[in-house]
């Protein structure tokens, strides 16, 4: 067991070191903030931001039209940036993983680690876990930032909401990274790797497209297994553990399958 | 230390290999040698555990590569085609993982690399990108992770592939050196690696196995007929005559006068092997008052032995009986005895 905790931390070093060796992250994570923080703004105060909306529901208030539904900024606001950072993420996160196995298999290490005292889920956990830490690196920054516009609000609001839609967050990527991983071990091209996750993520918004169109037992059908779905619930402050569960099982998904494509590699290859 | 028993591997309609058999005790170096194409690469992955076989089975360490991959997995150190390497980590570090992959103590890591890096020429590297390195330099680190779990058993794919003439010999060095604590089986196409690093060598060809022995054995077994080249001056016909009157010898054939000052010829002599054979023709000819410009016995190297049985076609698939094909194409000339 321990041993297998080595393994699975040898390949996580390894594999979160390689994130600064390469430009090509820093490069995203650059990306990633400044559009994070651009938004950040662009909610909060810009003309149609979420300010302005409460200052207009003041306004109609003081002019005598009828009171709308309370409005909580705060929560409001934290709705609409996590949800946004979900967005954006979805453009990010093919580009996190596309190397993961595909480098490998260009470099032939993969015969390194096939061929090693290491199981494919090892090295499938390793990979994973490395790649969302450094999710998680380049959301922390814009966390940070999110909770000092949440701590000027009166009255104060609790943690918890935002603690939970970033969880989600994490969760959705972790979600897509572990497909990601999955689709980047069937190629050996990073950037066929990249646009077929594309391809898969374009795939989630469809699903959740349709489970919102389709009315009735077919339509809550697909919304269970919706992964952007259960994210928006997160956001909203509402933890389900259904969610948790189907989120987990897609990670778990993502790492079978990977570990069952590495193994399938090896009977197939000539 | 290895065995393997009638071997397969088809990549759907291909054949790979077929039916190898070979083995590899304790302690051996163990050449593999065959041109490209022969299925070296292959055996070697599936001795590693990368591939499985179609049939039969391989055994290393007494572990059987596919059913207990990961016994074999932790008692093999395996260099592949091409050398497994991340280019974006310096030497120290890269060793420093394979040596935690492969399950060296964290106690030990720092020496275990010490040691692979001083065997293979690396320490004035550790901190360099791999990146940055040649390729020459790259392939020393393949085989620094190779070894650095000090594993019994090292199967080396080609090792000296991309060195130049001085570190091939210190390679050289280095794996006869790992011999004897180490079982190594290392596959190659250069000839003189072999006869120069292996105990012993098993010649593969189109995926088969048509020989398996010691270098020098291999050498004589061809030498149970040798050639000889004669310059004689005077009567030819008379001496190709007295010449086919010697007991072993076979066939007298005159060859090209090319290069030869006049009236001197050149005869070829192919005869059972007879170490005197040398001296009893000179005294026949001389005794003849023929005059004996030069007299050389032509001896088949190893070359020879691996062009043979490579360069012949099997005949109907099956092995073909390396005694029928002792019939040389081109023999390296080898000075050994020579008269004026």
């Amino acid at each position: 067991m321990t041993l297998l905790f080595k393994n699975i931390l040898a390949i996580y070093q390894r594999e979160l070191q390689s994130y600064f060796a390469s430009p090509l992250p820093y490069i995203i994570a650059a990306v990633f903030w400044l559009l994070g923080g651009f938004f950040l703004v662009a909610i909060l105060l810009g003309p149609q931001g979420i300010l302005a909306q409460a200052a207009m529901a003041d306004q109609a208030v003081q002019m005598g039209m009828p009171p709308s539904p309370p409005f909580d900024v705060a929560y409001e606001f934290n709705k609409a940036y996590v949800g946004l950072l979900g967005s954006l993420s979805m453009f990010v996160l093919p580009m996190l993983s596309m190397g993961l196995y595909a480098d490998e298999r260009k470099q032939g290490t993969l015969e390194l680690l096939a061929t090693s005292p290491v199981t494919n889920w090892a090295v499938a956990l390793g990979k994973l876990l490395a790649v969302v830490s450094f999710y998680l690196a380049m959301v922390l920054p814009l966390m940070v930032c999110q909770s000092i516009a949440l701590g000027a609000a009166t009255p104060p609001t609790g943690s918890g909401v935002f603690l939970l839609s970033h969880l989600g967050l994490v969760l959705l990527a972790a979600s897509v990274l572990a497909l990601g991983m999955f689709i980047s071990s069937l190629t050996e091209s990073t950037v066929l790797a990249a646009i077929m996750t594309f391809a898969l993520i374009l795939l989630l918004w469809l699903v959740d497209a349709v489970a919102q169109g389709l009315p009735g037992v077919i339509g809550s059908a697909i919304a269970h297994l919706s992964l952007l779905k259960h994210f928006t619930d997160f956001t909203e402050g509402i933890f389900d553990t259904g969610g948790l569960v189907l989120f987990l099982s897609f990670i778990g998904l993502g790492l079978y399958l990977t570990a069952q494509s590495i193994e399938t590699l090896r009977f197939q290859r000539s | 230390m290895i065995e393997v028993e009638h071997l397969s591997k088809t990549y759907g309609s291909t054949t790979a290999i077929q039916d190898i058999t070979f083995g590899a005790q304790p302690g051996e170096i163990l050449g593999f040698l065959g041109p490209n194409g022969a299925g070296k690469t292959t055996t070697m992955r599936i001795l590693a555990g990368y591939l499985p076989a179609s049939e039969g089975t391989a055994r290393v360490a007494g572990y059987d590569v596919h059913t207990d991959s990961m016994a074999v997995r932790q008692r093999i150190g395996y260099l592949p085609e091409s050398p497994p390497l991340y280019p974006d980590m310096t030497v120290q570090g890269f060793l420093n993982f394979v040596a935690k992959i492969k399950g060296v103590p964290a106690d030990l890591r720092q020496k275990r690399a010490d040691i692979a890096m001083d065997h293979c020429g690396l320490t004035d590297k550790r901190k360099v990108l791999i990146r940055k390195l040649s390729k020459g330099y790259r392939q020393r680190v393949g085989i620094a992770q190779a070894i650095i779990h000090d594993p019994p058993v090292i199967i080396l794919d080609e090792p000296t592939v991309g060195l130049d003439p001085r570190q091939i010999n210190e390679v050289r060095q280095l794996i006869k050196g790992l011999a004897g604590s180490h079982t190594i089986i290392l596959s190659t196409h250069i000839l003189p690696e072999v006869s120069m690093t292996c105990d012993r060598v098993t010649i593969i060809n189109r995926g088969q196995v048509v020989a398996t022995d010691t270098p020098d054995n291999l050498t004589t077994r061809l030498s149970g007929e040798s050639a000889y080249e004669l310059e004689v001056k005077g009567d030819v016909d008379r001496a190709q005559r007295l010449l086919s009157e010697l007991a072993p010898v076979r066939q007298v054939s005159l060859l090209g006068p090319e290069h030869l000052p006049e009236y001197h010829h050149r005869l070829r002599v192919s005869a059972d092997a007879d170490r005197a054979l040398g001296a009893i023709m000179s005294a026949a000819l001389i005794n003849a008052g023929l005059e004996l410009h030069e007299l050389r016995r032509q001896q088949a190297t190893l070359e020879d032995v691996f062009l043979n049985l490579t360069t012949t076609e099997p005949a109907t698939g099956a092995t073909a009986p390396p005694e029928a094909l002792t019939e040389l194409p081109t023999v390296e000339p080898t000075p050994e005895e020579s008269e004026t």
